[in-house]
């Protein structure tokens, strides 16, 4: 995979343009943030199908030690038979643009740092794609990742190894159970061979509610 | 049988196939932990072991892995127990063979710092654990590495802690980079300086895809090259290899001209690859090729060649610059990490880097400083102290080749320095001085560059490595030595064949409008052969004598690197404004930093600093602040006029230390990214507005432990503390952090923020403020100091 463009819009509604339009000496940095990251991005995934066992307390991941725990992952599955769990990060040579900005200009690390949040979800945008074109027929739901909801964040680095990520992408946690590089997502995709519904999707299951930055401002992340 | 008989003896050494693919095989689950069946299901093992060995291998890896404290965690077993059990099946299976037993070791499963937060020293100690629970092993393998640093924490904690060979194999993606962006020739340089005995690579790609890898790694190395490829590449879904055996053959073959000499498989492959592989290698010669190593240092991502003139930037020094000496003092690894960014983009190519000033802790600052600099720039360092237990701390954790500066012909200098030159694998700048000071003429100084390098050798440095210092003199003290100088960096360049290095600035010492004199110099020394000037490359002229002499001299084919610089289109830069009379809040407000500098400049000349931080620069950023909080300006543009005033603050502190004044603070804050946290970029917002207002900021980073705040409060006499969190996983720590200063009874007030913080949570936890954002952590202050 490999990105062309980053979603400048995206980006600007995480700077806090609130969808005004960028003034033209920000656009400037945008532009040539935009460029040094395409520069150092190297987007990376990996994805397995796993059949899932669900129980009162959180689905088991067949053939594997991953058990996720809560009720809302148990939500978000109703109604699959599988799943897919992924991995995704765009690289630690994008970490290192960032403490490079940070050091030199902070108005550079701050439009970098969220142009890069808006193209780790690019990848996972893309990694969605191919997970539908490879299991055609199928329906998915929305991405669950670890830490939303009641699910716990503590199951990060068994499901990283799982899907062997740290070998094949790159990609820890740390001790934490924070993702490093720092700009990468792990979710989990439910598949179905029938259709559900999309409409859980929203502040009501996002455990970010209470604290959410767009929600004080009256916005929507999207989600 | 030991591994460097089995080398001499045998044309090529076959190495074993996939572990984990064989275990899943026999019922392993995915994510389950494979080290836990060394004593689980010991059976397995030597079986597995057994059919590598049957099929060809001469050397079996133990199923160690991932044997280490960390990933053991999870299975309730120890290193101590884990890898002798691993040892002793893959033993068992090699009874009356020759096969050797390798500890094998791959990463410990945590990202180093600063990407990590796992310390270079942390990671030490997990190596150091497994060899030392693996001493009954014949040879040593570190396999899979994406990072040069933990691979370099790894070779010395088994060089310091075991005789065994060492042999080293990194992952490399077909873009010729690790996944951290080590490079072939910065892993190559690095690990043969280091002192392992075989490097190679494993993994991530089959043996057709690695073939410009391997044929990349041969140019950079001598050692002997191990290739231990996948089954070719993995099919995400099916995880199933698109190799055969016959096609991992056949291609494996096609790498033996490159110079290979020790194959195996990596994931995918089983004792079929393996038995194939080997019979192919029956009867066929392996290759020798002896490649002249170029003279080269390295960062982990950047190897610089000394096959031109390169540009050693001289700014990161204290010598005669106040502003730098404050930096040090007052801990600022920020100043010292921006003069590193300016001199990068000025066109250095190597950064000097001495930290050494009275008063300080040397070693430490150095440590800090090497660790800090190569986290944001790629140009490989030179490590410049007089003292050698400096020298040896930033020689451990730098990642990469560096150079060191300095030894001097005079034998203390040589029986101190050279073994750690030799030890850690660096190149080295030698100064022809001894005992009795610089000699006068060019003949003796040669002969002391001759003395230098003869005893390099002894210690077993490659010629290579060694640069010569001729030694610049003030031309205004000593004219008559000028030439002396040039002369003698003249023969050692020609005689000696040795890469040469000189400190320019020194000559126009004491002279008018030393840039021409120092300009000049500089173009004598490159016509004579200089290769390395150390400069200050933020001087146009010094940087652009340096270019231009390439284009001269035919060195910058078709001129590309100079019109690259100088032809035209970059005059346009961001900052160019129409606007001629502008003043200094229009500076501030339109983020125009050279401008901001310029009128401050100005402004110093006629008003005292305390009348433009208050009347100019403090009311322009208020301004600012209530733009943004009626929503009429955003985030990036409050930053922006933050760093124009950051810049003009910047001027009036340089001026305040030339004038010998006491340096303008209201108040001393300390800001912290609490315990686990590595999201920071929050914090250095702050950071950026509250110094903008004048106050003293000592910023203790991020992943910051309880104790360390509670010290530095107390060390500091610091009564405002700002903690950062943005994770709810970390909130934790912020509570645990406040609860400690108040259990030490710090005479502090604390204010917290960050995503996940609430004002509710931020009293829950005994904070006493509440910031939502920068500009509020602002009000706190000037609330709290009354100003």
């Amino acid at each position: 995979m490999k990105l062309e463009r980053i979603n400048q819009q995206e980006a600007a509604r995480y700077m806090g343009f609130r969808g005004n339009k960028p003034d033209k000496k920000t656009q400037a940095v945008i532009d040539e943030c935009e460029k040094a990251l395409l520069d150092v991005i190297n987007p990376k995934f990996v994805y397995r199908l796993f059949g899932i066992i669900p129980r009162d307390n959180g689905i088991e991941i067949l053939g594997t030690p991953l058990f996720l725990g809560g009720k809302d992952i148990c939500e978000h599955l109703k109604g699959c038979s599988r799943c897919v769990l992924f991995a995704a990060t765009i690289s630690a040579g994008v970490d290192k643009l960032l403490r490079a900005y940070e050091a030199e200009d902070m108005t550079k690390a701050v439009v970098s740092d969220c142009l890069a949040s808006a193209a780790i979800e690019q990848v996972c945008d893309g990694v969605d794609e191919i997970v539908k074109e490879k299991l055609t027929g199928c329906y998915q739901t929305w991405r669950f990742s670890p830490g939303y909801g009641d699910l716990p964040i503590s199951v990060q680095r068994t499901f990283l190894d799982v899907l062997n990520a740290p070998k094949l992408i790159g990609l820890n946690a740390t001790e934490n159970n924070i993702l490093t590089p720092r700009k990468s997502v792990t979710a989990v995709i439910g598949i179905s061979e029938h259709e559900i519904s999309k409409g859980r999707r929203g502040c009501a299951s996002c455990n970010m509610r209470n604290v959410c930055q767009f929600r004080k401002r009256g916005e929507h992340c999207g989600f | 049988m030991d591994f460097k008989r089995l080398l001499n003896s045998k044309e090529f050494v076959v190495l074993d196939g996939a572990m984990g693919t064989m275990l899943q095989a026999k019922g392993l689950e995915m994510g389950g932990t494979p080290e836990a069946l060394n004593i689980d299901k010991p059976d397995w093992l030597t079986d597995i072991h057994r059919q590598y060995i049957e099929a060809g291998s001469d050397i079996v890896y133990a199923n160690t892995f991932g044997a280490n404290r960390f990933k053991l965690k999870k299975c309730g077993y120890t290193v101590q127990q884990v890898i002798p059990a691993a040892i002793e099946n893959a033993r068992k299976a090699c009874e009356d063979t020759d096969t050797l037993v390798a500890l094998d070791i791959g990463p410990i499963g945590q990202l180093l710092e600063p990407t990590g937060t796992f310390t270079f020293e942390e990671a030490y100690d997990v190596y150091k654990e497994q060899i030392v629970a693996g001493s009954s092993a014949d040879l040593i393998v570190f396999e899979t590495m994406t990072d040069l640093y933990e691979l370099k924490a790894a070779v010395l904690a088994a060089r310091e802690n075991s005789s065994l060979p060492i042999l080293c194999t990194m992952t490399f993606e077909e873009n010729m980079r690790t996944f951290t962006g080590v490079s072939i020739s910065s892993m190559a340089l690095t690990l043969e300086g280091l002192g392992v005995d075989a490097v190679g690579v494993n993994c991530s790609l089959g043996p057709k895809e690695l073939y410009p890898v391997v044929e990349e790694l041969c140019k950079w190395t001598n050692l002997p090259v191990i290739v231990k490829p996948n089954a070719g590449l993995p099919d995400p879904v099916t995880n199933e290899y698109d190799c055969t055996p016959e096609e991992f053959t056949e291609f494996a073959e096609k790498l033996i001209p490159l110079g290979v000499r020790i194959l195996g498989g990596c994931c995918g492959t089983d004792p079929d690859y393996i038995r194939k592989l080997s019979e192919m290698l029956k009867g066929k010669k392996r290759v020798n090729i002896i490649h002249s190593i170029p003279a080269a240092c390295c960062s982990a991502t950047h190897t610089v060649e000394i096959d031109q003139p390169r540009i050693i930037g001289e700014r990161i020094n204290p010598t005669g610059k106040k502003r730098f000496k404050e930096a040090l003092l007052s801990n600022d690894i920020d100043y010292i990490l921006g003069q590193a960014i300016e001199q990068v983009h000025a066109g250095a190519d190597i950064l000097d880097v001495n930290v050494g000033l009275p008063g300080i802790d040397e070693k430490a600052m150095m440590v800090k400083a090497v660790k800090a600099l190569q986290g944001v720039v790629d140009v490989p360092l030179q490590i410049d102290s007089t003292i050698p237990e400096v020298l040896e701390a930033a020689l451990r954790v730098y990642n990469g080749k560096p150079i060191v500066n300095s030894v001097n012909a005079e034998n203390g200098s040589i029986e101190k320095v050279l073994p750690l030159v030799k030890k850690y694998g660096a190149a080295v700048v030698g100064l022809t001085l001894d005992e009795n000071g610089i000699p006068k003429t060019a003949d003796k100084r040669f002969e002391l560059a001759e003395k230098i390098l003869n005893k390099a050798l002894e210690y077993g440095i490659r010629k290579e490595d060694v640069y010569i210092d001729c030694l610049t003199l003030t031309a205004s003290a000593e004219q008559e030595g000028v030439m002396e100088t040039v002369n003698a960096l003249e023969r050692v360049k020609n005689e000696l064949g040795l890469k040469t290095v000189l400190g320019v600035s020194n000559i126009s010492f004491g002279l008018p409008n030393r840039e021409l004199v120092s300009h000049n110099f500089l173009m004598m020394a490159l016509t004579k052969g200089l290769d390395l000037p150390i400069i200050n490359p933020n001087v146009d002229a010094m940087t652009g004598a340096v270019r231009s002499y390439k284009l001269l001299a035919n060195i910058d084919k078709n001129s590309a690197d100079y019109i690259a610089h100088y032809g035209g289109n970059n005059k346009a830069t961001a900052e160019a404004d129409q606007k001629t009379d502008i003043d200094l809040p229009y500076a501030i407000e339109n983020g125009l930093k050279k401008e901001g500098r310029d009128i401050t400049a100005e402004l110093l000349k006629e008003h005292e600093p305390m009348y433009i931080i208050n009347e100019l620069l403090i009311p322009a950023l208020d301004k600012a602040g209530d733009q943004f909080e009626t929503g009429k300006i955003f985030l990036p543009q409050l930053i922006q006029t933050a760093g124009v005033a950051q810049t003009c603050f910047e001027v009036i502190k340089n001026y305040i230390l030339s004038t010998g004044e006491k340096t303008v603070s209201k108040g001393k804050i300390i800001l912290a990214t609490v315990k686990g946290d590595i999201h920071d970029i929050g914090k250095n917002i702050v950071k950026v507005l509250l110094e903008n207002y004048g106050y003293d900021v000592i910023d203790l980073g991020k992943d910051v432990d309880y104790q360390t705040v509670v010290d530095c409060a107390i060390e500091n006499e610091v009564h405002l503390v700002g903690l950062s969190a943005l994770m709810t996983t970390t909130l934790v720590s912020m509570e645990n952090t406040v609860k400690l200063l108040r259990e030490n009874n710090v005479d502090c007030r604390i204010f917290v923020g960050g995503a996940v913080v609430t004002p509710e949570y931020a009293e829950q936890i005994g904070a006493d403020f509440y910031a939502k954002d920068a500009k509020e952590s602002v009000d706190i202050a000037r609330k709290f100091f009354g100003n």
